[in-house]
Parts: structure tokens; sequence; C-alpha cells
């Protein structure tokens, strides 16, 4: 049908429109903070946060699957990535892909048992928030508790080892930028339909000749390469090398990111990960300082509200706003 | 990582060890049990609870020059009533909603209680200085700290009421009938809602009792409850809801496991074991070892 071709590449188009808007206000962004050097490091780390929520949502949010292995995969590329600059010199440029590579052979090791063993709901999610330790515990026994500091070298743009924190902040803000067009993509695609399908009634999908395991490993996959190389990059920000990289609480923030966000929703995900993390680096700053933990504190009860009070997340909040400006601009037309 | 030949005698004390540390294990993991299998609610917040059990003990302990394992008698009180009271705060809103949303409001009390005590108490450990089990009890090259001993007692004797409360109460026959099938219980009768409050504010009051009883040979840390709370997750995955006898001898599993990982790899590996474990036995007996359902 012309009619619907048409309404779909108008849609196409918009999302066009929105991401290059969306890249064009994230190039401004260090401008904005005047180039300070404590609010661009900030503002990479909201990157960051945003990155992996957006990546998360591709299985937690698309594939209904509660992932809690976020911080496994963004660790696992960033020490692959870290170890081969540190120890062979190899350019993150190199590593990183095989830093995501890895996470993926990962994902993909642990995903298919799992998936063929029907692990569901807070199993899978018990599961993968074992995985970020059993894969600390691995990488503590193999290094110890040592640190590896990733050395200045030059040239830096082969490296990566920039002493600013512009350009990594850059780097991740167009991970975030290929992140979401990744989502869109799979959204509109063949695998996006199967996963809401997944999502909304697992047996159901099965029923309709849906190959569950395939697609569900597929979402995790994609997730794990892009955590991976999200990881990748964020190590040659940081440059320090540790067990601690691997950290269960970061999978379970960005799964709580996620649904703060509102299931399915990018702009929810991204939306939730800015607002939320910006909120707890600013609580830090204010109340943090007197009294420790006061501002983790905060966002916990921000997000038993949001759980108790808007289930939904905050992708009903856009939704409504969408629906009001798009009703104003009927009556004005 | 090297696997050292291994003194048979170390090997013996670390399975002793193993097996008392397992059941404060079971114990831990009995509260959440009771709660998942009840109410099906998924609490991630249950390790905190004994975090917060911990400090408290070490602040009544310490307040009131008391032996820290006898404050279990105050805690647990306290302990029963703030169950209660998260139970009607926040629990009862999510009660049957999506498992997602669950995790997330769990997760968000957890926040509150492990930054709450951040708070008050700073990242440093605490320890209650004094202590009536103190005197280990050799048995040929065997030394068992008293303490562990006392919580492992402890622990089987509170596993052990708790099973005579399920299975030989009006009340536990109540529960029961609840966890099968909500809406048939409340046919019959049963006022679910309060079975629900009292289930929790019971599995809430024994990881006060677990608190207590840790608090003889450890030091309470805002970050306890991360631990404790994936672990008994395990636990009850490998029970398999089967009830009382399927969280004791997961805990004595994972206890086992625990030591002999301590013994042939190093205190490193703890966790490793205890995890891959958990791995296979989602795997390959996804209803648990002792399965019910």
């Amino acid at each position: 049908m012309p009619g619907t071709l048409s309404k779909k590449l108008a849609l196409t188009k918009e999302r066009l429109y929105s991401l290059v808007g969306l890249a064009i206000i994230l190039a401004l962004v260090p401008v904005f903070l005047g180039f300070n050097f404590y609010y661009v490091l900030l503002a990479a780390d909201v990157m960051l946060a945003a990155s992996l929520v957006a990546a998360w949502n591709i299985i937690g949010g698309y594939a209904g699957q509660l992932d809690l292995a976020a911080s496994a995969y963004m660790a696992l590329g960033a020490v692959v990535t870290g170890h081969l600059l540190a120890n062979f010199g190899l350019t993150p440029w190199i590593g990183m892909f095989i830093g995501a590579g890895s996470a993926v052979a990962v994902a993909a090791l642990v995903g298919y048992p799992t998936f063929r063993f029907g692990i569901k709901e807070v199993w899978y999610a018990l599961l993968t928030s074992a995985l970020v330790v059993i894969m600390m515990r691995i990488y503590y026994l193999i290094y110890g508790s040592f640190e590896t500091y990733i050395p200045h070298m030059e040239p830096e743009w082969l490296y990566l080892t920039f002493r600013r924190y512009e350009v990594y902040y850059y780097m991740l803000a167009a991970m975030l930028v290929i992140i979401i067009w990744v989502n869109l993509k799979i959204k509109d695609s063949k695998l996006g339909y199967y996963l809401a399908a997944i999502r909304e009634d697992e047996l159901a999908a099965e029923a309709l000749g849906i190959d569950v395991r395939r697609y569900k490993l597929y979402a995790l996959m994609i997730y794990a390469l892009l955590a991976g190389l999200v990881g990748g990059i964020y190590i040659t920000l940081t440059g320090i090398l540790s067990f601690r990289l691997f950290d269960p609480w970061l999978g379970i923030v960005v799964a709580v990111m996620g649904i703060v966000g509102g299931l399915g929703s990018i702009s929810g995900a991204v939306l939730s990960a800015v607002i939320l993390r910006s909120i707890e680096e600013y609580l830090r700053g204010t109340i943090g300082a007197t009294y420790p933990g006061s501002h983790l504190l905060v966002y916990g009860l921000i997000i038993i509200l949001v759980g108790v009070l808007k289930p939904e997340g905050l992708a009903s909040f856009i939704d409504y706003f969408k629906k009001k400006i798009t009703r104003r601009g009927e009556e004005v037309g | 990582m090297q696997v050292i030949s291994v003194d048979p005698s170390l090997l013996v004390q670390n399975l002793v060890n193993g097996v008392f540390t397992g059941l404060l294990y079971s114990l831990v993991a009995l509260g959440l049990a009771l709660i998942f299998g009840v109410m099906d609610i998924i609490n991630f917040a249950h390790g905190d609870f004994v975090m917060v059990g911990a400090y408290l003990t070490y602040v009544i302990a310490t307040t009131f020059m008391i032996e820290p394992s006898l404050t279990a008698f105050i805690t647990m009180p306290i302990f029963f009533l703030l169950g209660i009271v998260i139970y009607k705060l926040i629990i009862e809103e999510v009660l049957g909603a999506e498992p997602l949303i669950q995790i997330a409001v769990t997760v968000g009390l957890l926040m509150v209680l492990r930054n709450l005590a951040l708070m008050i108490f700073h990242a440093e450990p605490r320890g209650v200085p004094f202590t009536i089990f103190t005197q280990p009890i050799v048995i040929g090259p065997i030394t068992i700290a008293s303490s562990r001993l006392a919580a492992g007692i402890v622990s089987l004797v509170a596993l052990w009421l708790i099973h005579v409360l399920l299975t030989k109460t009006k009340w536990g026959i109540a529960v029961r009938a609840t966890a099968d099938d909500r809406e048939v219980a409340e046919l019959m009768g049963i006022n679910v809602k309060r079975v629900y409050a009292v289930t929790f504010g019971l599995g809430t009051a024994l990881t006060a009792l677990a608190a207590a009883l840790i608090m003889t040979f450890s030091r309470a840390d805002p970050y306890l409850g991360l631990l404790y709370g994936l672990l008994s997750w395990v636990i009850v995955a490998m029970g398999g809801l089967g009830g009382v006898i399927g969280v004791l001898f997961s805990g004595l599993i994972i206890g086992v496991i625990e030591a002999l990982g301590i013994t042939f790899v190093g205190a490193g590996a703890r966790e490793l074991f205890i995890y891959l474990t958990f791995f296979f036995v989602l795997w390959f007996r996804p209803r648990g070892l002792f399965g019910r359902r």
C-alpha cells in the first residue's frame, strides 16, 4: 500500500532528523560547559551511562530479559582493549573490536545454554548478576588485586591517550548516537517484531513459529557487542585496569535506569540515564560531601517512587507531552 | 590459579567450618524463601536487611553492653515490625506487578538501606569487641570456633522451629495454602493480606537473628548486603521452593562448596565456585535440587 509506505518513510525521516538534532546538541555540550575539565568529564560519564542503558534497551526493553550483566560485557571489552594496549602496544582502534568480540563470545557461550534451558525472569536476572561476579573473580585470580595503568603514548590519535577529556566525550557521544540508531533499526526490523512478540508472550511467540531462543540470543549478542565497544572507549578514558571494573552494582543500576525510563522506549531509556546520572552527581556534589551515601539514598527513593507510582516509567511522560504537542498542532493547523 | 596438594586435616577443618557457615546461610535464605515462595515477591533487598540487622546488633550490643547473640531477642521483634511497615509502604503496591518493577523497587529499597547505613556509620566496618564465644573447641587436629558452632546450632534450631510452624500449626497451613493458590485460599476465608504482611515480617525478622549470629565472629559493613542477597537467591534457586528441608540442604551444599574453594584454590575463589554452581543448577535443574513445583 503506497499510503503506509510513505507514512513509514516519513517516520524514518522524522527519526533521522531527531538523530541529527541529537548529534548537534551533543556536539555543542562541551561548548556550553565552557570546556571545563570537570564538567566535560561528567558529561562523558553521563554519555557512558546513557550508552549502556541504550544498549541494555535491546535485551531488556525489546526482548524483555532482565539482564544485569551490562558491566560484565563493558568491563570485558575494557580489560581486553586495555591489556592489549598496555602489554602489547596494540592500538585501541583494533583492540576495541577484539574486546567487543570477546564480550560477544562470552554472551553467546552463556546465553546459548541459558536460553536453551529456558531461564527467565528473576532467574535470568540473578544468573547475569552472578556472571559479573564470576568474571570479576576470574580476572582477580589472573591479575590479583593489582591495578594496571595505561601510560601516555604518542601519537595520541593512534593510542587514544589524550590529556583532555573532550575527545573521550565526543567518542562516547558518537557511540550513544550509533547505539540509538541501532536501536531504531532493530525496532523496525523483523528481529524487532519478533522480540516484541517474545516480550509480550513467549509461549504465544513460540506457537507462531518464532525461534525464541535464537532471537533472544541475537539480542543478547548485539547488546554485548555494543557494551563491549563502550567499555573499549571507557578504558582509554580512565586508563586504570582493575578487577573493580567488573562491578555487579553497575549492572543493576543500568537495568534500573532502563526500567525507570520505560521498557522498550529508547528516548525514555536515554532520558532516564541522563537525568538519574546527573541527579546523582549533583546530589553527590551538594549533600554527598557532608553525608556520604546520601545522594544514592535520594536516588533509591526516586526509584521506589517511580516504580510504585508510575510503573510505565518516564516514557509515559514523553508520550504525554508528545500527545499534547501534536494536539496543539492539530488545533492550530 | 594453581591447585596445591592439601593437608587432609586442613581439609576436614575447612569442611567443618563450611557446614556451620552453610547452616547460617540457610537461615539467611529461609526468610527469602518464605517471602518469595508465599508472596511471589522478588526481593532484592533481602541481603541488606542482614546488613541493617548487623548494625542494629552492633549499636544495641555496644550501648547496653549485651552479648551480641542475645540482642536477637530485641532486634527480631523490631525487624518483624519493620518488615510489616515496609510491606505496607512499598511491597503491597507492587504485589502482582511485573518482575521488572518488583526488582526495580526493591533495588531502590536496597539503595536506601545501604546508604542510610553508609551515612550513619561511614564506610569502616564495625565489630562488637566482646562475646562469650571466644574459647575454641579443639578435637584432635580440628579447631572449631565456638561462635561458628553456636551460629550453626542456633540456625538449625531456628530452621526446625520454622519447619514446625509451617507444617504443624494452623497459621502454617494458611501460609502454605496461600502459597499454593491465593484465590482459593481467599475463598476458604484466609486473610491473604494479613498472611502476606506477617510472612514478610517473619522473613525480615529471621535476617535479624542471622545478623546477631554473624556479629559474634564478623563485622558489619555497608556492603555486606550484596553478598548475602545474592547468596540467599542462589540457595533459594537450589532449594527450589522445597520448603525448609530444601533450603537447609542447599545452604549446607553452598557452605561445603565454599570451603572446598577456599581449600583448593584460595579465598579469592569462594564466590567463583558458588556462582558457577548456581549456573549449573539453573541450567540443568531449573526446578532446584529439592523441587516441589
